[in-house]
């Protein structure tokens, strides 16, 4: 089915900018929720899909719904894999690459080394009294434990992150910047030389990672697709959890009242996890293609139609999540959407939970002494105001400057 | 068609009839039976559609798999003797008057 790149008829066309957007989403979605849930908007060449019920009718219809969308910017930027694959064959890879990351291996297999690497990577910055942690503790953590979880020995955690950005870059290159190409496929030829090389050593040798896992898998995985389907999670890998990290962190930093409240019981630490990725999902939307005609928020959409299923407004949605700009740890228990849902349900999630609420979290917070924010930035809660948060597609803190008494 | 009987954590319950092969997750899905929450929609990988098998019946539903096994560990109303992942159990007419519990939490 050919992609259609035109408003269905009926639909609303509400122009955005780009680059607001990127700075701010969250009125924009509020307004389509209440006038537009169904909207066609030019600047993104796609319907947006942003109230919550929605969102979760489309998730659980895949075979309408289909990830096998044409011309994506994912594709471009690494090869077939399986975020843009139906199943069977997306069942075919996700069965191949998901057990290291299920919640039992994470424990047994992976836990010990990413506290580890999180005591090593804080030890760096111990003495300063000063970092971004974003730049200096997160990003270096995250990177250096998906470099473990895929196998991908011969990486530096600085490879890993520069190669995630670089191909977020290119995921997110909706302004078709020749020079974010350009970079999104240097970081992937790179990763293809690193998956071949590993690939090989764990055909001899398995060591229970992703690639390995792979390599092994029951039915047969080619090369290409591990290659392609490592950058995937290259991409998302490290985005997701180091995101999911700066904003909670930011976000407890500014709430002094409720952080001693949570370093007193530190089984809340799940709790500000699943709120930080409500309030600010790091992944804000992502797209699907019509396989056939079906009518949704009011509008009948045709075969071939091109949907974001936007999982930041949902997970903002007011119907559904009563005060959802604010950040609040004990509001009553509703499912968010940042893991998305049905079969694309993120094969991260038990890493990026443990990583973040288990360990980075209470490390940096009871490591850290009088840890606080930089540059006197205490004083608005939202996200907006503060200007350091960036992004639609992807969205988190660029950096998290922040004090502590260096002992 | 079997029926199956939910207990919601409020006292309530909701009966459901579904086709025998269908999965108890999605016989409860379609339903709108709130509480089995089923992120991954039915690839026992997110341990959202977590259900007590009644006690007197636990015999009928059977045990868990290896991979529901593993994801019952991580479940976030605790796990009983009796948990199971509703997407692991399929219907059957041997099952029906099945009665399952819906903890109060899912994620």
């Amino acid at each position: 089915m050919s992609p259609l790149t035109t408003a269905a008829p009926g639909a609303p066309v509400v122009d955005l900018d780009l680059a607001d957007l990127r700075r701010d989403p969250y009125p924009a979605y509020a307004e389509l929720r209440r006038t537009a849930p169904l909207a066609w908007v030019p600047s993104v060449g796609r319907h947006l899909l942003t109230r919550y019920e929605d969102i979760v009718q489309a998730e659980k219809l895949p075979e309408v719904f289909s990830s096998l969308e044409e011309g994506s910017l994912l594709l471009r930027t690494v090869g077939p894999n399986m975020l843009r694959e139906d199943d069977p064959n997306h069942r075919r890879l996700r069965s191949a690459a998901e057990p290291p990351t299920r919640p039992r291996q994470v424990r047994d297999l992976w836990a010990a080394s990413f506290e580890r690497t999180a005591h090593e990577v804080l030890e760096r910055i111990a003495g300063r009294g000063e970092a971004d942690l974003i730049a200096d503790f997160a990003e270096p953590l995250v990177a250096a434990n998906l470099a473990l979880v895929l196998g991908l020995r011969t990486a530096s955690a600085e490879d890993i992150a520069d190669w995630s950005r670089a191909m977020m870059a290119g995921n997110s290159n909706y302004a078709d910047d020749p020079d974010v190409w350009l970079r999104a496929e240097r970081a992937t030829r790179a990763i293809e030389g690193a998956v071949a090389e590993v690939a090989e050593a764990a055909r001899r040798e398995p060591d229970g990672s992703v690639i390995s896992s792979m390599v092994h898998a029951d039915g047969p995985v080619e090369l290409a697709e591990i290659q392609n389907n490592v950058k995937v999670i290259i991409g998302g890998g490290v985005n997701e959890p180091r995101d999911v990290f700066g904003v909670g962190a930011w976000a407890l930093l500014n709430r002094p009242g409720v952080l001693d409240r949570v370093l007193k019981d530190p089984a809340s630490w799940k709790r500000v996890f699943e709120e930080t990725a409500r309030w600010v999902s790091p992944i804000g939307m992502y797209p699907r293609q019509l396989t056939q005609e079906y009518e949704i928020a009011g509008v009948t959409l045709p075969a071939g139609s091109r949907v974001a299923l936007v999982i930041a407004s949902g997970n903002r949605d007011e119907a559904v999540f009563e005060r959802a700009d604010e950040f609040d740890i004990d509001r009553p228990h509703r499912p968010h959407l940042a893991f998305g849902g049905g079969p694309h349900f993120c094969m991260g999630a038990w890493v990026a939970r443990h990583e973040v609420s288990a360990i980075a979290w209470p490390l940096v917070f009871s490591r850290l002494k009088g840890l606080r924010l930089a540059e006197g930035a205490t004083a608005s809660d939202s996200d907006s105001a503060a200007g350091r948060m960036d992004g639609w597609v992807f969205r988190g803190l660029t950096s998290l400057n922040v004090t502590w008494q260096a002992a | 068609m079997p029926t199956v009987i939910f207990q919601l954590p409020d006292g309530t319950e909701r009966k459901v009839t579904a086709a025998s092969g269908t999965a108890l997750m999605q016989a409860a899905v379609s339903n709108g039976v709130p509480g089995i929450v089923a992120e991954c929609g039915g690839n026992a990988s997110c341990a959202t559609c977590h259900v007590y098998v009644d006690a007197a019946q636990s015999g009928l539903a059977g045990p868990p798999n290896d991979v529901e096994d593993e994801m019952l560990d991580f479940t976030a109303a605790e796990r009983r003797p009796t948990s199971r992942l509703s997407c692991q159990i399929h219907l059957s007419d041997a099952l029906d008057g099945l009665v399952v519990h819906v903890p109060e939490e899912q994620v």
